[in-house]
């Protein structure tokens, strides 16, 4: 999937300005961004239902159509079904728009554990439920592609770690996932690449374990803390340490391992009452990026 | 095709809504098939009481005159299909299922067939009961029935259709563009009965002809009966290729305009 100078303004705001990217066949690509920074609007355009303004986009590497919509699976902000209609019969008309054959929705429909409920009506469905319907909805036509846009938008606790839990499996196996999310957690457990997005601009796309840089974050703690600081200093491989609640918080290279660390300290007398490896989270990045761009 | 009616039967065939307003519509239709001729007499007997020329009593249900009479009379509940597309039409705008069709898979343009589609089946769903009702009331109430009689004025029937085709698609138009079922039924409600007879009034007749509902509603004239004979007034019993050629150009039209209105719009 490829996308070229994609614009797209309501009114005087400007949805998105100018957004190139690629995304590459097999890697699960998170987008982040606040609320409002165009995320929705994105995959929209992505999706044909909204229209941007200029710019284009290619889809397996060919001008997008309903046949390339074919091949990938949605689900955009909110499940969206024939609330009269039960489960099944709501797959059964996506089956149709998309080909697929109606023995695939009993396995779309296991797979998010909602196979009992398929002769219920949508209408009686809980948020979670809906929600699950709609991932099984976006799996019908064995799609190479998925998108999932704040898929746990709205879900109680549980019905997040579920919906988490489904779209780690499904990332198990082999689909190309677009997943729009504010919740990072969701975005850096399961993500390979990531883009940031504010204000429609891109802030940052590439790899996630690039956007978390090379460095690792220890904390220590010893009974004797000046002697621990001035041990810290003698080693090379400790870039900063700085003193947070009683204990030291380490900005350390890569390849230094917590037990040589720990050995290094030793050997200058230092012993050691705490270690803990942190690594750096993608909120933390995300938040750093976004402050950034404020100053 | 068969694809677009799959999916967009399914739609209804599961909707009570959908079945509770197309079993209204029939019943309401063929009651008033079976009691119009007798309301009517009724009602001329009754102005006619002082009258000093013997009113004959007369019968809309002879062939060939039945096609003409049925249809004109079926033609003022056509209002009320209107209603079952915008409904259907503007739901899938409530629930945002044309944003779900889309995403799916489907084209813009296989969207709005398939509500052609569904308008097409409507249209001729209403016909059939026009065309059975009429050829029963016919065979019940014609004392000498030759071929030539019952096929004579037949074309009525298509032109029933055509009636409804068009205007139905008119109502699909209004539907697409307002989105809002409510705002839909009320403005598509003052175009019929308010706006477009006020415009028509103000315009001279020659160019107020050309207004889509008006020339709809030309394209099957009142019947004569023998009372109107009477008083010297003569209906035409006939359609004009105008009237056919101008609803027939009306159809085009709302269709390019509900394309055209969607082609480009966010959904």
């Amino acid at each position: 999937m490829e996308i070229r100078n994609l614009s797209k303004s309501y009114g005087r705001l400007k949805a998105l300005d100018s957004l190139s990217l690629t995304v590459e066949k097999g890697s699960i690509f998170g987008i982040l961004g606040p609320n409002g920074s165009g995320k929705t609007t994105t995959l929209g355009i992505l999706l044909d239902i909204i229209k941007a303004d200029s710019g284009e986009h290619l889809w397996f590497g060919q001008r997008p159509s309903s046949a390339s919509r074919k091949r990938i699976g949605a689900l955009l902000e909110q499940p969206l079904f024939y609330p009269y209609l039960t489960a099944e019969q709501n797959l059964k008309v996506v089956a149709d728009i998309r080909g697929a054959a109606y023995n695939e929705i009993d396995d779309v429909l296991e797979m998010v554990s909602l196979r009992d409920k398929k002769l219920y009506k949508y209408s009686t469905f809980s948020l979670g439920m809906k929600q699950r319907l709609a991932i099984a909805a976006a799996m019908l036509g064995k799609p190479e592609v998925l998108i999932f846009d704040e898929p746990t938008n709205g879900l109680d606790p549980k019905g997040i770690a579920d919906i988490r839990n489904l779209i780690l499996e499904v990332a198990k196996q082999g689909f190309t996932i677009i997943l729009a999310s504010h919740l990072l957690d969701e975005v850096e457990k399961v993500c390979t690449h990531v883009l940031v997005l504010e204000k429609g601009k891109k802030r940052y796309a590439g790899p996630v374990n690039e956007a978390l840089g090379g460095a690792l974050i220890m904390e220590v703690a010893a009974n004797d803390t000046e002697k621990l600081q001035a041990a810290l200093s003698k080693i090379q491989a400790v870039k900063s340490a700085t003193k947070q609640n009683g204990m030291f918080v380490l900005t350390v290279d890569e390849d230094l391992l917590p037990e040589s660390l720990n050995k290094l300290l030793t050997e200058q007398g230092v012993y050691l009452s705490h270690l803990v490896v942190r690594t750096k989270s993608l909120e933390k990045y995300f938040l750093e990026l976004l402050s950034e761009s404020h100053e | 095709m068969n694809r677009l009616i799959k999916i967009d039967f399914r739609k209804y065939y599961h909707n009570r809504t959908f079945w509770v307003l197309s079993a209204l519509y029939v019943v309401l239709v063929v009651f008033v098939f079976m009691g119009i001729e007798s309301f009517l007499n009724h009602v001329v007997s009754n102005v006619g009481k002082n009258s000093q020329v013997a009113i004959p009593n007369f019968s809309l249900y002879s062939f060939p005159y039945v096609w003409q009479n049925l249809a004109y009379v079926a033609g003022f509940f056509k209002i009320f299909l209107a209603l079952i597309v915008i409904i259907f039409v503007t739901n899938e705008y409530s629930y945002k299922t044309i944003r779900q069709n889309v995403m799916s898979g489907m084209s813009r343009v296989e969207f709005l067939f398939s509500k052609v589609i569904f308008v097409l089946f409507i249209s001729l769903g209403v016909t059939l009961v026009l065309f059975l009702s009429a050829m029963l009331l016919g065979f019940a109430h014609t004392g000498h029935i030759t071929t030539a009689l019952v096929f004579g004025k037949m074309f009525f029937v298509p032109a029933y259709f055509l009636e409804v085709f068009a205007f139905l698609l008119m109502a699909m138009l209004f539907a697409f563009v307002l989105q809002k079922q409510g705002l839909s039924i009320a403005i598509f409600a003052l175009y019929y009965y308010v706006l477009e007879p006020i415009i028509a009034f103000k315009l001279p007749d020659n160019v107020a002809h050309f207004l889509p509902l008006k020339m709809i509603a030309h394209l099957i004239d009142v019947p004569n009966s023998s009372l109107m004979k009477i008083f010297g007034v003569n209906f035409r019993e006939t359609v004009s290729w105008m009237d056919i050629w101008g609803c027939l150009g009306y159809s085009v039209l709302f269709i390019v305009l509900v394309y055209l209105f969607l082609k480009n719009r966010d959904l």
